[in-house]
């Protein structure tokens, strides 16, 4: 039984992210393109604070299926808070944030890196529905604005992003440079380890010991 | 069953040989502007309904689907790309101008290959033993005459492990929620069923079978006393509607 507690919420609101998704998927062709190979493939995405599952379904006319619920097979179950997925969705480089973030992954990990790199390589082709609203003229010179829009805000958004990273790790000095962040991690990553190796082994000791008490 | 024993059309006593006309009575009356009032009457709430149900279906690639009452195709339209050419869905209805509006739409819609259409009774459902993966009746069971009869039927022709979804409209479980309801159901409904269909008296027929129709628990425990396993339910808008799930052990 899925713990669903408001399935009319829940299921309008996949409702409409789903058409949200699959309307912009519709304007960027090559995106569909690329969406096809992965079909019948179920990808979950287990967000554990907000406590919400949505799992997306590849379908093979490339559009998504999402669901709140489901029953079958998952080729990969992707675990962790929102943070940690919004720090993944903007990730420059998927592969490490996965390895070096919050996120635990269950399965194969290259449908989740397909599906983030076709969401980030989204190119919308805003030609089409405006010159059959609008006409030839008018169409083209609207979706050619909102097309170099769409890429301004893009590389804006990089440069400023990369202009901070610089000046945050360089000039300020406030932040560390990535390599040394990404040992970091690892150091933490093995300690956590270590901690729980040594945890379990202090556990059987401590059992250990009650049972040579209780034998005495 | 004597031709004297009696059943409920609404709030009213009928002879039960005769409910069943009276129902396609309704049906045949409502089916050209089914959707149109669907949508209206819950403003538009029932396909979330519809695809939460879905989701709840667990269908997949190659499986086998029969929609009973599927009236104009809602369910069996987002089935049939799911089951893919390996499966199949078959659309079935006891009303010959529901299933008829249905099939028009769903060509229209494109949607056909791996969909097959049949008039039949759920009391009496004309397949074989241990055939279908997945069972939906959406807002259909309130209609059957002998409910007990059509849960059987659909046990019998499900696969071991098969599950059955039955949609519904239900009981609210709060008081000022139920309240509203009511005033809606009976003063809104058939005014607006007047207003576009030109029927108010289907329209109040559907309200007094809503009402008549097993609450949550009552359902439960008929499916269960078919022979069904694992029974849950869902409710859905406050209890509006429930979706009732059992699988066959």
């Amino acid at each position: 039984m899925s713990d669903i507690r408001m399935p009319t919420l829940h299921t309008a609101g996949l409702a409409a992210a789903e058409a949200a998704a699959n309307a912009a998927l519709r304007l960027s062709p090559h995106s569909i393109e690329a969406l096809k190979p992965l079909a019948g493939r179920v990808l979950a995405l287990e967000c554990t604070r907000p406590a919400i599952t949505l799992y997306i379904h590849s379908e093979a006319n490339g559009e998504l299926r999402l669901q709140g619920v489901h029953d079958g097979p998952v080729a990969t179950r992707v675990t962790g808070t929102a943070k940690d997925f919004a720090s993944l969705a903007q990730a420059e480089d998927p592969a490490a944030a996965l390895i070096n973030g919050g996120i635990q992954l269950e399965g194969n990990s290259s449908t989740l890196l397909d599906m983030q790199r076709v969401f980030n390589d989204l190119d919308i082709d805003w030609e089409a529905p405006l010159v059959s609203g609008l006409g030839d003229v008018a169409g083209h010179q609207l979706a050619g604005m909102l097309s170099a829009a769409f890429h301004w805000s893009r590389q804006s958004g990089d440069n400023l992003r990369r202009q901070l990273e610089e000046f945050a790790m360089e000039e300020a000095r406030l932040a560390p440079p990535k390599l040394a962040l990404e040992h970091f991690y690892e150091d933490v990553q093995q300690l956590s380890e270590r901690s729980e190796r040594l945890e379990q082994r202090v556990e059987r000791l401590r059992l250990r010991l009650e049972r040579l008490r209780r034998a005495s | 069953m004597s031709e004297e024993e009696t059943t409920h059309f609404g709030y009213r006593d009928v002879k039960t040989a005769e409910k069943a006309g009276m129902v396609r009575g309704v049906f045949d009356s409502v089916a050209s502007n089914y959707d149109i009032m669907n949508d209206l009457m819950s403003a538009g709430v029932h396909r979330i309904w519809k695809r939460f149900t879905i989701e709840l279906s667990g269908v997949r690639r190659g499986n086998r689907v029969l929609d009973i009452a599927g009236g104009t195709g809602d369910l069996a339209a987002k089935f049939a790309p799911m089951v893919g050419d390996e499966g199949e869905v078959v659309l079935a209805d006891i009303n010959a101008s529901m299933l008829r509006v249905g099939r028009d739409r769903l060509l229209d819609k494109g949607v056909r290959g791996n969909l097959h259409y049949v008039q039949a009774d759920a009391q009496y459902l004309p397949f074989p033993d241990d055939h279908f993966d997945c069972i939906t009746i959406a807002f259909g069971l309130r209609n059957v005459t002998d409910k007990d009869l059509a849960l059987r039927s659909m046990l019998r022709i499900l696969k071991p492990g098969g599950r059955l979804l039955v949609l519904e409209f239900s009981k609210p479980r709060n008081p000022l929620l139920s309240r509203a309801y009511d005033a809606y159901s009976f003063s809104v409904l058939p005014f607006m069923g007047r207003l576009v269909a030109g029927d108010a008296e289907s329209y109040q027929y559907l309200a007094e079978s809503i009402r008549m129709h097993p609450d949550q628990e009552t359902l439960k425990q008929m499916m269960e006393d078919a022979g069904f396993a694992r029974c849950d339910f869902h409710d859905m808008t406050g209890g509006v509607v429930a979706v009732h799930r059992g699988f066959k052990s």
